[in-house]
């Protein structure tokens, strides 16, 4: 018996393997030489320099830097901007196409669409529609008499055409999660608020939206990591500009690494961001964690 | 039989001597390279006719074009590469000491005057092969020769409506800017609406009296204030301490000079990157603008750019400033070798940019009306060709007294954080020009300062092209 079992762990484990293997070339490796490269002075572009072990330095840099802080804070104005509306839009969306009303099951594949394309194509879509000159937004703008918008060249506008590009793509997926939610609450509740004569506003408030509370924590949380890494529709809309005004933690560290070419302070910059989205996520499984057990009580 | 053996023979031997002579003629037969190049004239010009070459020499070239933002970086990683897939690589002259300090480029030195009469050295301005030095090393060759200089609309500034209102409005009289001050007069004079006169005829679109680059996109806006900063008298570099020197008035004024321009350039400044900047050019959509030869002669091609057509182009030096006339930058792209290609691939890509860039392959473009920026004296000089190009006149007697642009190997730290604070500046995030100059230039020392004194006077040095040397 012990023997078969012994056999059986072996088979196991071979089986296991090839999927440890992948896991080790391409997730364990490469963020155990990143951590290595956070401690040393590692310039891509210059030989000359030797690239040795530096301690903290490249992490003191970092967090002395302006530069840093100033991603930083640009990166939350974004997520702060982008999960707000896309939470209100995907939930309101969720709600209309749950309704059974004709049409509704193409409208929710049609929605899906966005979701589907790759960001840089998102991005360069948004290029076409944002451009300055020919752009098609400020064609429309110009029917109804209002004077172009310079979308992606002023400071003033660039973060919220970044954000309304990145609501267009992901308000499907909140809309897609909630969806999926309202099909799976139960009935009961519902007929007993009917039964007491609740508004309709009062069942959604009431009712659906403490059921809803835990899924709708879920997709804000994985909005929110997704959100913290958005680099491509920025790249290819803004490179980080004008001046630094959309310019965000990955934009910062891909200038570090492969502007600069300072590979250390570029791996150090990430590490930074591991452990700050680590927080976040730690944060915000407590806040479900209590939520639930308010529930429960 | 016997003669069945003599003939069996005799034709070998034919086959085997016929090999031989063929091996002679192409001793680089079956070479195959690979080009990292740019999607602009210095290579779209070359790219259709590779394949003449390759008739001629049997060695196969392959060119992948790039846009310019990015490519510095796929070079940067090309030349830290052991097994590099490109033997030629296209470089832009401000990358050289960043490359040639790195050892990334072979030096073509010996080559060159080993082969100097066959590729026309005297030829050769001298400054543009001087642009692709480091450290007196030859390490590119110039393929497409650059000045910062005057472009305006000819057919506005000639017309004698527009001449007469200006002459009353700023008291001298209407021609090409002489200095700054009249520079920003004609800009002003010129930006006009939809639907206003100019040059006596209704604009289907609004005319902008400028277009500079202003974007901070691959440091695109310090393309432009770097040439503006030297025509006030400015520098990049302390020559005692070999740091950035970029906070001086003649600095800050350049500076205050570009952002006086801003109200005459198109609205969305910010976002002016070279190609979107010169557009407004080939459209006819400004009266003026100071930029690089690169794309000049666009200008004149109407397959190219609308202004051919409504209008016509004009061309002169780089106005002054309060100091005086000053030496105005020059530029050069040019091709190189990858120092880590093998000793047969250098020599058949050493083959290559001597056919690419030749006294015959250059007049032949130039004769074809698709022209290069040229950088031979021969064209720029050539009455026949300076009639067709009119900028290759201005281009030529610039050259004389012109200096090279920066080749420090930290030169894109210089230009991205140049790039980003003086974009910061335009767009009035930042209140003074003096304050977005400092944090550049603290941000470059910041790097600089820990290498010794005597390492960072050797990289600002402009050494003496050996190439050069009688």
């Amino acid at each position: 018996m012990s023997h078969t079992a012994g056999r059986n762990q072996r088979i196991a484990l071979i089986f296991l393997l090839p999927a440890v293997l992948i896991l080790f070339v391409t997730t364990i490796y490469p963020m155990v030489y990143a951590l290595w490269l956070s401690f040393r002075n590692y310039d891509l572009s210059k030989p000359f320099i030797p690239r040795i072990f530096v301690g903290l330095a490249n992490y003191l840099e970092i967090l002395t830097s302006q530069a840093f802080f100033h991603a930083l804070l640009t990166t939350f104005k974004l997520m702060a901007m982008t999960l707000s509306v896309q939470l209100v839009l995907g939930v309101g969306i969720a709600l209309l196409v749950t309704q059974k009303l004709p049409g509704m099951a193409v409208a929710r594949t049609l929605l899906l669409i966005p979701m589907m394309i790759s960001p840089v194509v998102v991005g360069l879509v948004w290029l076409f529609l944002y451009f300055p000159e020919l752009g098609y937004l400020n064609y429309f703008i110009g029917l109804v008499g209002l004077g172009p918008v310079p979308w992606i060249t002023s400071t003033r506008w660039a973060l919220t055409a970044i954000a309304i590009a990145d609501i267009w793509q992901w308000t499907p997926f909140i809309m897609m999660g909630t969806a999926a939610a309202l099909q799976s609450l139960s009935p009961e509740p519902y007929e007993a608020a009917r039964i007491d004569g609740n508004s309709r506003w009062d069942v959604f408030r009431y009712v659906t939206l403490p059921q809803l509370k835990p899924v709708l924590i879920s997709l804000l949380f994985l909005r929110a990591i997704d959100a913290f890494k958005i680099y491509d529709i920025i790249y290819v809309l803004t490179k980080g500009g004008p001046g630094d005004a959309t310019e965000v933690m990955s934009l910062y560290i891909y200038r570090q690494s492969f502007t600069f070419w300072r590979m250390g302070v570029g791996a150090a910059a990430s590490f930074v961001s591991l452990i700050i989205i680590t927080v976040l996520i730690t944060f915000f499984f407590k806040s479900m964690q209590r939520s639930q057990v308010t529930q429960a009580r | 039989m016997v003669q069945w053996k003599t003939m069996v023979w005799a034709a070998s031997m034919a086959t085997l001597l016929g090999g031989t002579a063929l091996a002679d003629d192409k001793p680089f037969a079956g070479v195959e390279l690979k080009m990292l190049g740019i999607g602009d004239t210095s290579v779209t010009r070359v790219a259709p006719i590779v394949g003449e070459f390759e008739k001629q020499t049997g060695i196969k070239v392959h060119i992948d074009q790039l846009p310019y933002p990015g490519l510095i970086d796929k070079i940067v990683v090309e030349a830290s590469s052991s097994s590099p897939t490109y033997q030629l690589l296209w470089v832009d002259s401000p990358w050289v000491g960043l490359l040639g300090e790195a050892g990334a480029l072979e030096d073509m030195t010996a080559r060159a005057k080993r082969d100097a009469k066959e590729i026309g050295l005297d030829d050769i301005i001298p400054v543009q092969l001087q642009e692709n030095t480091w450290q007196g090393k030859l390490l590119a060759f110039p393929a497409s020769g650059m000045i910062w200089m005057q472009q305006y609309r000819a057919d506005l500034l000639e017309n004698a409506d527009e001449q007469a209102n200006f002459k009353k409005k700023y008291g001298y009289d209407l021609a090409p800017a002489k200095t700054w001050a009249q520079y920003r007069d004609i800009a002003e004079f010129f930006t006009r609406k939809k639907g206003e006169l100019a040059g006596g005829k209704p604009l289907d679109f609004d005319l902008y009296g400028a277009s500079q680059s202003y974007s901070r996109v691959q440091g695109a806006i310090t393309h432009d204030y770097f040439p503006f900063m030297r025509s006030f008298g400015g520098d990049y570099w302390d020559p005692k301490t070999g740091l950035c020197a970029m906070t001086s008035d003649a600095h800050v004024k350049a500076a205050e000079y570009m952002k006086s321009l801003i109200p005459f350039n198109p609205p969305d400044y910010l976002g002016l990157m070279w190609d979107i900047q010169s557009g407004f050019m080939e459209r006819g959509e400004a009266a003026e603008a100071a930029y690089w030869s690169v794309r000049s002669v666009r200008l004149t091609n109407p397959k190219e750019a609308t202004l051919a057509t409504i209008g016509k182009a004009g061309f002169a030096e780089s106005p002054v400033s309060d100091a005086g006339p000053q030496p105005t930058y020059t530029g050069t792209l040019g091709f190189a070798i990858n120092a880590k290609s093998s000793d047969k691939e250098k020599d058949a890509a050493w083959e290559f940019i001597k056919w690419a860039t030749s006294e015959k392959i250059m007049r032949r473009f130039a004769d074809e009306g698709s022209g290069v920026s040229q950088f031979r004296k021969s064209i720029l000089s050539d009455p026949a060709l300076q009639k067709k190009y009119p900028y290759y006149k201005v281009l030529l007697d610039s050259q004389v007294n012109a200096r090279r642009r920066i080749f420090h190997p930290f030169y894109q730290d210089m230009e991205e954080n140049f790039g980003v604070e003086l974009s910061k500046y335009m767009a009035g995030e930042t209140p003074t020009a003096l304050e977005a100059l400092s944090n550049a230039c603290n941000a470059v020392n910041s790097r600089l300062s820990i290498f010794p004194l005597e390492q960072r006077l050797r990289w600002i040095q402009d050494v003496p092209a050996e190439v050069l040397a009688k």
